[in-house]
């Protein structure tokens, strides 16, 4: 098992030495690349003075607000229109006219409503989450064995206790892959925001070490941001296995 | 007696905040030299000795700043005189309260269109046909190049312009996407010393203008209510541009911090230079140029662009 994660380690770690030899031997002159050791460095003295900590904070930060708040609005009307389906036909049509508009489109009219800041980044981060977290639990509770429903009719529940003692416990899987996807988004669609407006976190600080001119500063970041999507994948993906065990694994594929 | 004192200092805290929250500022530009003249009120304390706190916010593209004013996210910000004349006529309230910079002959010096090697401009038809990238489409550059252009006698539309951002130049140049870039220092100076080709055309030179290039802005509800902090702005801008146009190192300093470029760069080029005053006439020329290139829609009241 190790000998293979060293193995699959070959190519990337050769790559990067064939970059590096290159980029010495032509004495790379460019605003957007740099030898893989000059990355190193400025990744280095980036978390020595906290500049690349604060900036993950920021971007940590309004993410998982923005995942907390979409994916709460997402979950409650996925359960409501997952067990109602006269509301969830009702509302087909405005939910399908929202859903496409890209998050990002919104950002004008964000940053003139909201301003700079968290604030703004956490309602767009939101807005995105709320309709993979939606649909997938829509799906989930329709999907949820009509046995359990019928014994919650047969046991009279409320709706709020079939919701709290059937309907979430066994689409509690799925639901939980939504929020995996979710968190995903998250993390791009903040980022985005960041590039392209907000002057807080790693996106605004990628956009500053270009126009810094500081290819190296640059791509740090950019690595940086994929280690936190690679820890923020692994993480979850540990906890659903952890959560659910094999439950989560034959959902997973689902 | 401890509940007056109590409800003294709670009085206090709740009169002092609105107070102290005012005569604070936030100014955000582009990492350029323009705002230099207010990096160096930071940094030397020339806002401070009039009373005002401000902090510089570094704004990725120029055209969000009129946005960012207006959202109050930033209260002054240094749009380009094409940016702010385009928001103005697009119904956003904003008001012009200070000069920034200005174009001179030194700074005209540094905007040129450069050439991809193979290629060599002898006159502006040269350029007909050919693909220039610009930083932006409608940007400062853009504008002053499709001015030229006309003056030249040559007709813009058989220009083919794509949108190149400054850090990628050269790299877009080394591939040889574009034929040519409207670019300005260090560019010029990086991209010739990587042997990517030379300058084609210093078109802003032959030009020779003197208007702004980017002044401080403000919404205008904020400035018509804040007169004093406006006041005290200028002031303090008046007492800093000299500086930045005489003391070629302490400029560089506080561009450097600002803009996070490495300080050998920024020392390498003279900054744009500083210009405190805005006269409505030095608008009149951007109006005119803007109008005849079709950017601006609405006939624009000079006298309501600036904030007497």
């Amino acid at each position: 098992m190790m000998a293979d994660r060293v193995k699959a380690l070959a190519l990337p770690v050769s790559l990067l030495l064939i970059f590096e030899i290159w980029a010495r031997s032509v004495h790379l002159h460019s605003d957007s690349l740099a030898p893989p050791s000059a990355i190193v460095v400025a990744l280095w003295s980036a978390l020595a003075d906290g500049a690349i900590l604060t900036a993950t904070r920021d971007t940590l930060l309004s993410a998982f607000a923005g995942l907390f708040l979409g994916g709460s609005i997402g979950l409650a009307l996925g359960i409501l229109l997952g067990l109602l389906q006269p509301v969830d036909r009702l509302m087909e049509v405005t939910i399908e006219a929202i859903r496409p508009i890209p998050s990002i489109a919104l950002l004008p009219i964000a940053l003139i409503a909201l301003g700079f800041g968290y604030r703004m980044e956490i309602a767009i981060v939101g807005f995105a989450c709320v309709w993979p977290v939606l649909i997938l639990t829509r799906a989930a509770v329709r999907e949820v064995e009509p046995r359990l429903m019928e014994v919650s009719h047969a046991l009279r529940l409320s709706p709020a206790d079939r919701v709290r003692k059937i309907v979430v416990p066994a689409a509690l899987p799925r639901i939980f892959v939504a929020f995996r996807l979710a968190a995903g988004i998250a993390l791009i669609v903040a980022v985005t925001v960041e590039i392209a407006i907000n002057p807080i976190g790693l996106g605004a600080a990628i956009m500053a070490a270009q126009q810094g001119l500081q290819a190296d500063l640059m791509l740090a970041y950019l690595f940086w941001i994929g280690l936190i999507g690679f820890g923020l994948n692994a993480g979850l993906n540990l906890m659903q296995a952890r959560l659910f065990g094999r439950a989560a694994l034959v959902r997973d594929d689902a | 007696m401890v509940r007056i004192l109590a409800a003294t200092v709670l009085a206090s805290v709740l009169t002092a905040g609105p107070a102290a929250a005012q005569n604070k500022i936030q100014i955000g530009c582009t990492a350029t030299s323009d705002c230099a003249s207010a990096m160096l009120a930071i940094d030397e304390g020339v806002f401070r000795k009039h009373g005002i706190e401000a902090e510089m916010v570094l704004i990725g593209i120029n055209s969000n700043i009129p946005a960012a004013i207006l959202s109050n996210s930033i209260q002054v910000g240094g749009p380009t005189s094409t940016v702010f004349l385009q928001a103005a006529d697009g119904g956003l309230d904003l008001v012009a309260i200070g000069g920034a910079t200005v174009m001179s002959p030194v700074t005209n010096n540094n905007i040129a269109a450069f050439v991809k090697n193979g290629i060599t401009i002898n006159s502006p038809k040269d350029f007909i046909g050919k693909k220039v990238g610009a930083p932006g489409l409608g940007a400062f550059l853009h504008v002053l190049f499709v001015k030229w252009l006309i003056e030249k006698g040559v007709d813009p539309k058989q220009v083919n312009f794509v949108e190149v951002t400054f850090p990628t130049m050269m790299d877009i140049m080394k591939s040889g996407s574009v034929d040519a870039v409207l670019t300005g220092e260090p560019f010029v100076t990086r991209m010739t010393n990587a042997g990517l080709g030379s300058v084609g055309a210093r078109y802003a030179s032959e030009l020779n203008r003197t208007e702004p290039i980017i002044f401080y802005a403000a919404s205008r509800e904020w400035a018509e209510k804040n007169p004093e902090v406006v006041k005290k702005f200028r002031a303090a801008i008046a007492e800093t541009a000299p500086v930045v146009n005489d003391d070629r190192e302490k400029a560089s300093v506080s561009i450097s911090k600002f803009t996070k470029q490495p300080i050998e760069l920024v020392k390498a080029t003279p900054p744009n230079r500083s210009e405190p005053v805005l006269k409505p006439e030095q608008l009149a020329w951007w109006i005119e140029i803007m109008s005849s290139q079709k950017m601006l829609q609405s006939k624009m009241d000079l006298n309501k662009l600036i904030l007497k």
